[in-house]
């Protein structure tokens, strides 16, 4: 009875010491980061343009977000959410007039009342924010001006932020994801530590191969029948299938001495190699070259383009801070403690060296949209329906007299690439060791 | 230093194959046919199908791409190897989709001869008839060949019977025939064998392939013809190398001019209201997007739009060669202004950023203190001591300087209209012209790979302490 309350009295003691630690150390890193004012200024910004991204539908729609029809009461603005997923279909009413011609008895509209792609004929053809234009009243008037169709800018510039907080938030996912996942590898296990059996190594080429074959090749017909991301999940089930069977057998036959026999991968020599090809082309022209590939553009596509090409800066990173933690002390106890290499570089490797990426990540954040809205800017690999930042500056070259198109885009990006560049330099500043005092 | 510069070009071979390989296999996965590509100026001979026919293997002769594409391939046993001898590829691919169905291609290549000799039937009799139904028959067969789905065929296929039915002379033409297809038709799906669809079979083409011509052909820098218009790759990178060189050759020397002075004298008077302001203007200038202020000048500088119209529009000027030659150096000059200013900017802003940061390092330094204290001149100090030492930082960047023969400006070749590297790749990847955009991406990785040795050669040369042999280690 005493020594479990004792033990449970360490415990508690532990994980308060633990905590103190965490804090302490977040703490530091806080008060360094609060130091920096613009990079202060910048985080409250970046929650302005996340929370306008996140409430875009809100913020901008040609739907009303409550009205009342003959006696009915409609949220359509939620409603859409239920449309896009299946759960519902529209009332047969909406689909015959506009939203705009209804008889509404009560209606709450959206605070702009136009969606990005709304087209307002009355007033088409580069509307300026100063205008004369042909509203009803001051709550529909179109606050940045028009385009040539008559689509409002500022309901371009709502869904805009949405897609450049989407391709900076999935594509460097994508990236971390892979970099850290290589960054670790070549980092932890070097060149000298990584051990496969002759059988292992022999089974795991195989068994890419015949993934190749049996995941793609053979079903390439099957790809260009059905919908491509249903067919590559089920082709990456069949790779991880195939990929799991022949390691069990290679488990199994490991213990034959002649085939059990260990050989040592350079694992960092190969990871290094593979950034240095991805790193030897400059990525604008990698990611144009691979976007000429796909026939539907997608905005999903640049993304995940996007991340399989800009992982190196990460990998780099976790490599060097890996190289120095792998001969550190605590790996060492933890590996004499018998605990397996995945454990270890998960739970004890990685977790130290992870904050100094999110350095790199803010970084590569701001590339990230740079280079998407360049490509928008280009209508390369962007649906052309699709209104991003870069794809309303693209108007402003057609059209040199709407001066509105040039400006207001063009500085969302340049405010959004610089307040990610700042908070890059003030977590530079926060996270550095030498400044800390 | 030569060991090693060895040892670097060793490593960067298999770095290059594997990029060759990539954008061959780019090319291969892109949709789109080079040879109708190259032919659509021409329009299609619907008339006479024999030339038609003809025209097309030439061409395709001529583009290189009536051999295999690679050294072996890997696919289903049930596809044979001389897949690539038909050689339209949307024929191509709409039988490789027969047999990713049936696995059958006896029976599949069957089924395709009757459909040629059905075409070349339809064609030998079209003197003949002029009827609805023959030209419905003849859209039947034409749609037959991108055909694959076993409900649409049989549904062309029954109608090319009922309509030749309805009429007495086409009956007595084509009826048999189409029977005929009909049933080598009925043959695929009778014969089937889809269990050859999973038994994987590795083909050997031999070396006479596409990637192996492209990539002997790189290597004796002949880079082949463009899709497009036909002209040899070198020829159209010759006229757009020179204007990317000399707008970033311009570029870089004004950048390099202004940001190492401004960068030096910032770090000196560290914290005063120079170093606050241009540190604050340079953090600016650098998140500045170049395709941004690119636009606005474009809009705000070239039309007289706003009254402020001080710049001659997009374009290099259009004086005819005759015309002197200062004249000519004059229009073009000014035609370069705003393009130069775009990107030497964000480079300038750059480079004084990494100056400053490594004389602020240098300055520290206890060897500086040393120089102050025996009484050399400020100018010695700075200019003779720190100055050197902390070019280190910038002589890293100037591997950058490289790759931006092809990717650095893009952005600004494609809005001020300027026909350079950058626009030509843009232009290369959009209309498909693969022979571009190989090269491009061979070359930019061929480069960048030599700045980065340049990079070292200088800093050894900045710093006799770097030394890249192993012995004297």
């Amino acid at each position: 009875m005493l020594i479990g309350v004792k033990k449970e009295k360490d415990i508690a003691e532990g994980i308060s010491r633990r905590q103190a630690m965490g804090e302490s150390y977040w703490a530091i890193v806080r008060r360094q980061f609060r130091k920096n004012r613009l990079a202060v200024w910048s985080l409250r910004l970046l929650y302005l343009l996340l929370f306008t991204a996140l409430s875009a539908d809100f913020i901008a729609n040609e739907r009303p977000l409550y009205c009342q029809i003959e006696g009915e009461t409609h949220f359509p603005v939620f409603k859409q959410y239920a449309v896009a997923l299946g759960l519902s279909t529209w009332e047969a009413q909406f689909f015959q007039k506009g939203w705009r011609e209804h008889d509404y008895e009560k209606v709450i509209w959206a605070p702009i009342p136009y969606s990005a792609t709304t087209i307002d004929r009355k007033n088409n053809n580069y509307r300026a924010p100063g205008d004369e234009q042909d509203v009803t009243s001051v709550r529909f008037r179109h606050w940045l001006g028009t385009d040539q169709l008559g689509r409002d800018i500022t309901a371009g510039m709502i869904s805009g932020t949405r897609i450049a907080m989407l391709v900076g938030v999935v594509s460097m996912s994508i990236a971390a994801i892979i970099g850290i996942f290589f960054g670790a590898l070549a980092g932890y296990f070097g060149d000298d530590r990584f051990q496969a059996s002759r059988i292992g190594l022999a089974l795991n080429i195989l068994g890419i191969l015949a993934s190749i074959f049996y995941a793609f090749s053979a079903r390439s017909f099957a790809f260009s029948e059905g919908t491509f991301s249903v067919e590559l999940l089920k082709s990456l089930g069949i790779t991880a299938a195939i990929m799991g069977l022949l390691n069990l057998l290679a488990r199994a036959l490991k213990r034959i001495p002649f085939l059990g026999k260990s050989i040592t991968l350079p694992l960092d020599i190969m990871v290094m190699r593979l950034i240095e090809i991805i790193s030897s082309v400059p990525a604008l022209l990698l990611v144009l070259s691979i976007l000429a590939v796909i026939e539907q553009p997608s905005i999903l596509y640049v993304m995940a383009i996007i991340g399989l090409i800009r992982w190196t800066g990460i990998a780099r990173f976790i490599r060097a801070e890996l190289l120095r933690i792998r001969s550190l002390e605590y790996i060492e106890a933890a590996q004499a403690l018998g605990y397996s290499e995945w454990r270890i570089i998960s739970r004890h490797a990685i977790p130290n060296a992870l904050t100094p990426v999110l350095i790199t990540i803010a970084f590569g954040v701001a590339s990230a949209i740079l280079l998407e809205a360049f490509l928008s800017f280009l209508s390369v690999g962007v649906p052309p329906e699709q209104v991003t930042w870069g794809s309303l500056l693209r108007l402003a070259r057609s059209q040199v007299s709407a001066w509105w198109l040039a400006i207001f885009p063009g500085f969302a990006i340049f405010l959004t690439v610089t307040i990610f560049n700042l908070l890059g330099e003030g977590l530079t500043d926060a996270l550095d060791p030498r400044l800390r005092g | 230093m030569l060991q090693y510069l060895l040892k670097r070009i060793l490593i960067f071979i298999p770095t290059l194959l594997v990029i060759s390989l990539l954008a061959f296999g780019l090319s291969r996965a892109a949709p789109g046919d080079p040879v109708e590509m190259k032919l659509r100026g021409f329009g299609s001979d619907q008339q006479n199908l024999v030339n038609a026919e003809r025209i097309y293997r030439e061409t395709a002769a001529f583009l290189g791409l009536n051999k295999p594409a690679f050294y072996i391939g890997l696919s289903p046993a049930a596809y044979p190897d001389t897949l690539y001898n038909i050689l339209k590829r949307d024929h191509r691919e709409n039988l490789s989709k027969l047999i990713a169905q049936y696995g059958n291609w006896e029976q599949i290549s069957a089924y395709y001869q009757q459909l040629l000799k059905m075409n070349y039937l339809l064609q030998k009799t079209a003197g003949q008839q002029e009827s609805n139904n023959f030209r419905s028959i003849r859209s039947s067969i034409q749609q037959l060949f991108l055909a694959y789905s076993d409900t649409r065929i049989t549904s062309l296929l029954e109608e090319a019977e009922t309509l030749a039915l309805q009429d007495s002379s086409l009956q007595a033409a084509l009826q048999e025939p189409i029977l005929t297809l009909h049933s080598s038709y009925e043959a695929i799906k009778a014969k089937a064998r889809p269990e050859r669809l999973y038994i994987p079979d590795i083909k050997w083409y031999g070396l006479d392939n596409q990637y192996h011509n492209w990539l002997a052909g790189f290597l004796k820098l002949d880079f082949g013809l463009s899709y497009y218009d036909s002209r040899p790759v070198a020829d159209k990178m010759n006229d757009a190398l020179f204007w990317t060189i000399l707008i970033n050759g311009m570029a870089i020397l004004l950048a390099y001019l202004l940001s190492i002075p401004l960068g030096v004298f910032s770090a000196i008077w560290k914290g005063s209201v120079f170093d606050r302001s241009s540190t604050i203007l340079l953090f600016i200038l650098y998140s500045l997007p170049s395709f941004w202020i690119g636009t606005m000048l474009l809009v705000f500088f070239t039309t007289p739009e706003y009254g402020m119209d001080w710049f001659p529009s997009i374009g290099l000027g259009n004086l005819p060669t005759e015309a002197p030659f200062w004249n000519r150096f004059w229009e073009t000059a000014s035609h370069l202004g705003l393009p130069v200013f775009c990107l030497s900017y964000g480079a300038l802003a750059f480079i004084s950023r990494q100056m400053r940061g490594g004389m602020l390092n240098v300055i520290r330094q206890d060897y500086i203190r040393t120089a102050w204290a025996k009484g050399l001149s400020s100018r010695s100090v700075i200019w003779k001591h720190a100055f050197r030492n902390a070019l280190f930082p910038i002589i890293t960047l100037f591997a950058n300087i490289f790759p931006a023969v092809f990717a650095g400006s893009v952005a600004i070749e494609v809005i001020f209209n300027i026909p350079g590297m950058g626009k030509l790749t843009i232009d290369a990847i959009t209309q498909r012209d693969w022979p571009v955009v190989y090269t491009v991406l061979m070359l930019s990785a061929i480069l960048t790979m030599a700045g980065i040795l340049v990079a070292d050669f200088l800093y050894a040369w900045a710093d006799p302490r770097v030394s890249y042999s192993r012995n004297k280690q």
